[in-house]
């Protein structure tokens, strides 16, 4: 069993959200292969649908919504003399409960061979019908899970963090633990547990304990970094700072960076140890820079480049270098796969980027630009020479959710997102060809795929 | 400047201000404890990075946790370069013993002893 939450915000009163790309990326990250995926709406007002996403036709459904519970009649729900403790935001929205009641709360779908079992035409929706709004679905699913994930040496990894997490103090584990059992990509794990089996000495277990502590690592920076740029939720999850507290938070980071050098140091491999660290340095550093550039944002794509290799790219590189380093690879296939992580980690920065400005994605849409956190699509918006004013205009003032959606229509009426994805791509090919000109004992294609993998996302 | 000080300058990129604003004090009392300079600044980074992070009392606002982050960052890197694995494994687990203690809202020890006691490790 895997469980999920997916979040997305609406943009109008009645809307129908087509959820099934979303739900289909879940299903790809879980690995499940065969079985079922069950949503429920966590909202009185949100159903859930299975039909054809053709323009018209949601007009159609929007008519029929409208004429069986029509937003102007009587409801006595609205009627709040008659009502008791009735909070100050109560909405006037009788009808949207009643229509709610026409549609549905749940959904169970079929899952084959890791894809959705949809006819020709259906697609799923998530249908808003009081608007705009934050949305939250539930999600589960089950079944059989047999993707690589699972095979080969990556359990090693989940059981290593398991490990690690089982022998530190509840009020340190439980939040770090969460945060993991949440999900992630594990692109950084992966990478380590890739290039440790390139060079003569090919230890999976040792392999597996330093993949397992950058990825403690990694996940010690996002909760310092969750607090500093206010986020409520992760993965689907709040926040260690938004449920725990910023002192808590503090403390979790802390000790999962003290304790992940430490395991990296207790590995015995001064050049893997010495990557590492000067990695977590780039990261703290750019870090900086970023906030002080959100001062000027959205910035230029110098400044923009110059952080995102150090906060994404740098533990990517040094990821790649540290797993050859610990199979004592050469110089050559270190440098090569060095370099080539420092692109895959660009490119997954700039896809990641494109992600914000995608109803289906599963996260809110221009949380990056409500976060003022540096984004190149907005940075090529904002250079436009036709919606580039009004963009910088709304980037200056104060940026409210109705500002915030007028900047994510402009950056998407602009070619600013293709353009973006298409320089993630080139640099992914880029990635790809450091890996010619050295020997990889067979790894290549693994190496190929995370790196597509990396820009092949929910946008 | 002496030269012990120029052979420091590249590891103070950015953080000059809090060179003046303590770090030196502290530096020059690890001196006491180490004569290497870069294990003394590695464990000066680390005290003024808790410090500045609030870590134990109230939390930083986030420009200050940064700055505190970079400091352990930099503190831990220059341990990996120069330090010994004991020295390296005791400095972890004194931050770990720190960290462990502000969670659960403990009294801790003071962060100078422990990260002096650090200095000294050995198998």
């Amino acid at each position: 069993m895997s469980g999920n939450r997916l979040e997305f915000a609406t943009t109008s009163s009645t809307e129908f959200v087509d959820i099934t790309s979303a739900i289909q990326e879940e299903i790809r990250r879980s690995g499940l292969r065969n079985g079922r995926v069950h949503l429920q709406s966590l909202h009185t007002t949100l159903g859930l649908a299975v039909n054809e996403n053709e323009p018209l036709l949601l007009q159609d459904f929007k008519g029929l919504l409208e004429r069986i519970a029509p937003a102007g009649g009587t409801y006595q729900h609205d009627d709040f003399t008659r009502r008791l403790d009735i909070p100050l935001d109560e909405p006037v929205n009788g009808h949207a409960h009643c229509r709610q009641l026409l549609l549905s709360a749940f959904a169970t779908l079929m899952v084959e061979d890791g894809q959705l079992v949809l006819g020709r035409w259906q697609s799923v929706f998530a249908v808003e019908l009081d608007g705009p709004r934050h949305r939250r679905l539930a999600m589960q699913l089950e079944g059989e899970f047999a993707t690589s994930r699972r095979e080969g040496t990556e359990p090693l990894v989940e059981l290593e963090l398991a490990r690690q997490l089982a022998v530190d103090p509840e009020p340190i584990a439980s939040p770090m633990r969460r945060l993991v059992e949440a999900g992630g990509k594990r692109l950084r794990p992966r990478l380590v547990q890739l290039t440790s089996a390139i060079g003569p000495r090919n230890d999976p277990l040792r392999a597996a304990e330093l993949a397992a502590a950058v990825e403690l690592l990694h996940n010690a920076t996002l909760i310092h970094d969750d607090y500093v740029d206010e986020s409520t939720h992760r993965r689907g999850r709040p926040t260690v700072a938004a449920a725990e507290g910023p002192e808590r938070a503090i403390a979790v980071g802390d000790y999962y960076f003290a304790k992940a050098t430490r395991l990296i140091a207790q590995i015995g491999n001064a050049g893997v140890t010495s990557a590492v660290a000067e990695a977590l340095e780039a990261i703290c550093a750019s870090q900086i820079d970023d906030v002080a550039l959100r001062g000027t944002y959205p910035g230029d794509r110098e400044s923009y480049m110059r952080v995102i290799r150090g906060k994404t790219a740098s533990l990517f590189s040094a990821a790649c270098a540290s797993g050859a380093l610990l199979s004592e690879a050469s110089g050559e296939v270190v440098g090569a796969l060095r370099r080539y992580g420092d692109l895959v980690g660009t490119a997954f920065q700039m896809a990641d980027d494109v992600i914000d400005f995608s109803p289906t994605s599963g996260k809110t849409v221009g949380l990056d630009i409500k976060q003022r956190v540096l984004s190149l699509p907005l940075i090529y918006a904002a250079e436009d020479r036709v919606v580039g004013p009004e963009v910088r205009a709304l980037l200056a003032g104060s940026l409210g959710d109705a500002e915030v959606g007028r900047v994510a229509d402009l950056v998407i009426s602009t070619d600013a997102l293709p353009r973006v994805r298409e320089e993630a791509m080139m640099l992914v090919e880029a990635a790809v060809r450091e890996l010619d000109a050295v020997e990889l004992d067979g790894l290549r294609p693994a190496l190929v795929g995370v790196a597509r993998s990396a820009v092949d996302r929910n946008s | 400047m002496s030269a012990q000080l120029q052979v420091l300058e590249p590891e103070l990129d950015r953080l000059e201000g809090l060179w003046a604003d303590g770090l030196a004090d502290t530096y020059h009392d690890y001196l006491d404890t180490t004569a290497k300079a870069k294990l003394a600044l590695a464990a000066a980074l680390i005290e003024v990075g808790l410090r500045l992070q609030g870590l134990g009392g109230r939390a930083a606002p986030p420009a200050t946790l940064l700055m505190g982050d970079l400091c352990l960052a930099r503190g831990s890197r220059l341990l990996a370069d120069n330090a010994s694995l004991d020295v390296q494994v005791a400095f972890a687990r004194a931050i770990e013993l720190l960290s462990s203690k502000a969670a659960s809202s403990e009294p801790a020890p003071a962060a100078r002893q422990l990260l002096s006691a650090a200095l000294s490790a050995t198998r």
